[in-house]
């Protein structure tokens, strides 16, 4: 058997406190390693090797036209033109075949899962698990009980072998390819991912869990993600990623597409603690048909740069959306999250929280859109992000977009910007905690109502995570 | 006079010169619309998409979906009834009566 090469990497100071995920594993028994670069015969070689249907490679083809085609966001003010697209390897294949069971994954991917706490977390309360290691998914296991009831839940590689005209009729349908550059970019390279489909009437009552993995230094991770939860199911999704910690850049562009249809609820759960030298990307939308309920609860904590606004598109009559997002910026971060709601039908109701903590210079921003489109009557709105700035060298910007194309509607936006104060701190401090303690209270008092939506177990985790982050946050 | 019951009759072409599966684009009383023959069938649409009011006749047509694409952001648009399939157009565009008569294809603008 082989020996487990897990090499720590020594020293994270500088480059973020605590990041406890940033080792690495060796790559001497890996299947495939695209060279760097993207080109038309990289799209072909990945199509190729997944042995595709022409139409899926006729879709990438056509994506990559439209990457190529198209500049970089004038509103990412730049941030994105720093990416190297030609330093990238676009497809690595760690391991031959997928596991169901983790016995069957190599040893080394299997002890990084270990550490990461997946096998542990399945066995005690998660319905199904998709492990994805670099670009494909090493490890798939599904509950037999939901698998009878006919509950899909495969890599999104699988899902299009097995169920072709399912996929075929949903796929780039809520996001198409040229939609938006990075969402062309994972068009044309996609791979792994998860397809969710839900049948009618059927409530998957404990979460489903996806967690991606990079290894490899100058990574593109580009997985696609598809769930249908049909009429009056109920799904709980929950993704999880994290990477080693190089000097050099990788990066992450996931797209995500939801249909909800009438009278089904969707919960989409992520706690992203990627390392400080990935680029997160990600475009994530889903439209939600009539009495159907969307909820993105978004957390955000690692990356050099994450770009993401969760959406929801209400488009039957009754439809409600909601989007929770937190987001913490430490030294040399930029979290650019906020999300987006568009009404379309009547009596549509959507809430988005944000909530941003900026430390050490870190930068969040919140990036919204409310749209209420013409004879979207009597929908209902509610717009809050808050800022909770830790020190002076941090920053937090508010780009909200609210555009109301109807009379009768009901709209609120608030927006607050805040220090921790210091009668907050000296009233904790009378009470025996320290500075350090006292700070980390408030920050979890403040991100509270995004730890409360989450399941018992990633609430803690996430207070964790919090609380490594504070590590240091005083003197 | 109700206005919206105003319709003007145009010519757009020979029908010889839009075979099945082609597509045009033809100005109106400074309206541009698009013009498909898919596979026999004419269709009409306003050149807009309801999206960012972009140009969408010129896009990628399907005569067997009977589509057409924007070429800006890929919403696909039911060339019968104008309503987006995709996002992330989520309004429909005008859709025109068209008919062929004495060998000239006719467009019927409200």
């Amino acid at each position: 058997m082989a020996t487990p090469q897990v090499t720590a990497v020594p020293d994270l100071s500088g480059i973020k406190d605590g990041y406890e995920y940033g080792f690495h594993d060796s790559e001497k028994d890996y299947v495939f390693k695209a060279k760097k670069g993207l080109s038309r015969e990289v799209v072909e070689e990945i199509s190729t090797y997944k042995d595709e249907p022409q139409w899926m490679r006729d879709f990438r083809l056509k994506a990559l036209e439209h990457f190529e085609a198209r500049p970089m966001p004038i509103w990412s003010g730049g941030h994105m033109d720093v990416i190297d697209f030609q330093n990238i390897h676009y497809f690595v294949r760690a391991s031959e075949k997928q596991g169901r069971t983790w016995d069957e994954v190599p040893d080394d991917i299997k002890n990084t899962f270990d550490k990461l706490g997946i096998p542990e977390a399945e066995r005690k309360y998660l319905a199904g698990v998709g492990a994805q290691y670099e670009s494909e998914v090493v490890y798939h296991q599904i509950r037999e009980d939901l698998e009878k009831q006919g509950v899909i839940f495969k890599d999104m590689d699988t899902g299009l072998r097995e169920h072709e005209d399912l996929v075929r009729e949903y796929f780039s349908t809520v996001i198409p390819a040229n939609d938006n550059k990075l969402a062309a970019l994972n068009s044309a390279v996609w791979s792994g991912g998860s397809f969710v489909y839900v049948p009618p009437g059927v409530h998957v009552e404990m979460p489903l869990q996806a967690y991606f993995r990079i290894n490899t230094e100058n990574m593109g991770q580009f997985e696609r993600t598809l769930i249908i939860a049909d009429e009056g199911s109920f799904v709980h999704y929950i993704e999880g990623c994290t990477a080693p910690t190089y000097t050099t850049d990788s990066l992450h562009s996931a797209v995500v597409e939801i249909v909800c249809k009438p009278g089904s609820r969707v919960r989409y759960t992520t706690i992203q603690n990627w390392s400080h030298n990935v680029y997160n990307l990600v475009t994530k939308r889903a439209i939600a048909h009539e009495q159907a309920t969307m909820e993105w609860i978004d957390g955000n904590l690692g990356s050099k740069l994450t770009m993401k606004y969760p959406s929801i598109y209400l488009l039957g009559p009754e439809a409600h959306g909601e989007v929770l997002s937190i987001a913490f910026a430490g030294k040399g971060q930029h979290q650019d999250a906020g999300g987006k709601a568009v009404h379309v039908a009547p009596k549509t109701t959507s809430t988005i929280t944000s909530k941003s903590i900026s430390k050490d210079g870190g930068r969040s921003s919140y990036r919204g859109l409310l749209e209420i489109a013409p004879g979207a009557t009597e929908a209902k709105s509610k717009v809050v992000c808050d800022a909770l700035l830790l020190d002076e060298h941090s920053r937090s910007d508010t780009y909200p977009t609210i555009r109301i194309g109807e009379d009768n509607v009901d709209v609120g936006h608030e927006a607050t910007v805040s220090k921790i104060g210091e009668e907050q701190l000296f009233y904790l401090r009378s009470r025996g905690l320290s500075e350090e303690e006292a700070s980390g209270m408030i920050v979890g008092g403040f991100i509270e109502p995004f730890t409360r939506e989450l399941p018992m177990e990633y609430a803690v985790e996430m207070n964790r995570l919090i609380e490594l982050q504070m590590e240091g946050s005083i003197g | 006079m109700n206005d919206a019951t105003t319709s003007t009759t145009v010519d757009v072409c020979p029908a010889e010169e839009l075979p099945p599966g082609a597509q045009r684009i033809v100005e109106v009383g400074g309206r541009k619309i698009g013009v498909f023959n898919a596979d026999g069938h004419l269709y009409a649409i306003e050149d807009r998409c309801s999206h960012d009011d972009g140009p969408l006749a010129e896009g990628l047509f399907d005569p067997e979906r009977k589509t057409v694409e924007c070429p800006r952001h890929g919403s696909l648009f039911d060339l019968e009834t104008g309503r987006p399939k995709t996002l992330p157009a989520y309004l429909p565009v005008e859709t025109f009566s068209v008919r062929v008569e004495d060998g000239v294809i006719k467009l019927e603008v409200r």
